[in-house]
């Protein structure tokens, strides 16, 4: 037992020729606006299909609200909602149908919340769910998700199909309705700026590792590229150094905190500081997730070394 | 409510919050007794998270900057400075150390630096002034 939303320890999946998740060990904390980012296969999906008990790990264990998962499956679900990728219901209900059959799973369960939020969406109550437009179909994934009252939404690609009005009015409420409250949003995506938008927490995924995962305004505060020229320069394996490229005559280092004493500490080995500069979650989830890539022609150059941590 | 924050910037936004709510009192357009928005509200019409705007009021009650009263209402300080000038000065020096290293890097002249903070003073004390007119005339 443990007091985090979500919790895992070396987490493993494997499908026949493929490790999805490979050792993924995740902290994301009660009450609190998590983005959980990485590329289209990175094991975002793998990994949330785990900890809803929909498949079950090769290795590792996790906890969801302080419940193992593959124990206490049903307490796991009465208390999450979850907004899968693939929006399959029963096509010939109408969203006013699924609503009386969603609503019996769950004692939370809110009526006013579905009066509030079909309205807030605009949603046609009506109209059998197979011939909604797939923005129409995400929005009914979210009203059943929203009504349902859960201490932890799960949200895998919300926001696919949706106009820009409705993602921000589910913004507000997922901000407002949902962390206002004290509850916890889980959400997996590549769109890193509505993720960037609302999220205080990060974790960043590739090939099923966790590449980084912080606070965002720390990451924002403390993260720092430092660019230097000069003979000799350390293939550093400071803790604080997550990367090291090189560029021309230029040697690029990716420092996760104390930037400037790293810098000065370079300087005095001799080596000239080019600058210091401050990075935005795009240019953090681009430098790390390009590592392993050969990026000759990227803009972080030629990478010397890779050191993969996370911040403490 | 007059704030506005960039999240794509490489500034974390409570920090946003913060400069810009001193901003605001240091320009007169907020003044001791003023009331902000609730936590909440504050949260969902800037569209970030409730954590982080509570980071950056607690930082500002810290500061002496803004104080929060039984049942959670947060105005602007009556007092916002009540520390020592030995304190004010420690508060500053980060920044003034910021100032020199990024000029000193863009390559600017001392003078030329100094002559910048002089303007943004002067800018400071125009809008204070302007504010100070529409009080005197709304009286």
């Amino acid at each position: 037992m443990n007091d985090m939303a979500i919790w895992s320890e070396k987490l493993v999946k494997v499908y026949p020729g493929v490790r999805a998740v490979d050792g993924l060990s995740l902290n994301v904390p009660r009450g609190v606006a998590y983005g959980f980012l990485g590329r289209n296969g990175a094991g975002k999906t793998s990994t949330i299909r785990i900890l809803l008990g929909l498949a079950r790990p090769t290795e590792g264990r996790a906890t969801v609200l302080g419940f193992p998962v593959g124990g206490e499956q049903v307490a796991i679900l009465e208390r999450t909602a979850f907004v899968s990728e693939s929006k399959t219901l029963y096509g010939n209900l109408t969203p006013r149908e699924l609503v009386r059959f969603t609503r019996g799973f769950y004692p939370t369960w809110s009526d006013q919340a579905v009066t509030k939020y079909s309205r807030l969406f605009e949603i046609p109550m009506d109209r059998p769910f197979s011939k909604l437009s797939q923005g129409n179909r995400t929005k009914v994934y979210l009203l059943l998700a929203l009504s349902q009252g859960a201490d932890l939404l799960v949200l895998d690609e919300p926001g696919a199909g949706l106009d820009p009005v409705v993602v921000d009015e589910f913004l507000r409420v997922l901000v407002e309705d949902v962390v206002g409250e004290g509850r916890t949003v889980f959400i997996s995506s590549h769109q890193l700026s509505d993720v960037e938008q609302i999220a205080d927490w990060v974790g960043l995924i590739d090939h099923g590792r966790l590449l980084l995962e912080a606070r965002l305004d720390d990451i924002k505060s403390q993260f720092r590229w430092v660019t230097v020229t000069g003979n000799a320069l350390p293939q550093t394996k400071s803790p604080e150094v997550l990367l090291v490229a090189s560029e021309g005559d230029f040697r690029k280092y990716l420092v996760k905190k104390d930037a400037e004493a790293f810098a000065a500490e370079l300087s005095g080995q001799g080596a000239t500081i080019a600058g210091v500069s401050p990075m935005g979650l795009r240019e953090i989830f681009l430098a790390l997730v390009r590592k392993e890539e050969s990026c000759t022609s990227g803009n972080v150059g030629e990478i010397a070394e890779v050191i993969s941590s996370s911040v403490s | 409510m007059l704030l506005h924050v960039n999240t794509a910037s490489g500034v974390p936004t409570y920090l946003q919050i913060e400069t810009q709510v001193k901003h605001y009192i240091a320009a007169g357009a907020l003044v001791p007794g003023d009331a902000l928005p609730s936590v909440r509200k504050l949260a969902a019409d800037l569209r970030i998270s409730t954590n982080t705007v509570a980071r950056a009021y607690q930082d500002l009650e810290r500061d002496g900057v803004l104080r929060t009263v039984q049942g959670g209402r947060t105005y602007v300080a009556e007092n916002p400075v009540s520390f020592l000038k030995s304190e004010r000065v420690r508060r500053l020096r980060p920044y003034a150390r910021q100032i020199a290293v990024e000029g000193t890097q863009l390559r600017l002249d001392p003078h030329e630096i100094m002559e910048l903070v002089q303007q943004e003073l002067d800018a400071l004390e125009e809008v204070n002034e302007r504010y100070g007119d529409l009080e005197r005339k709304t009286r």
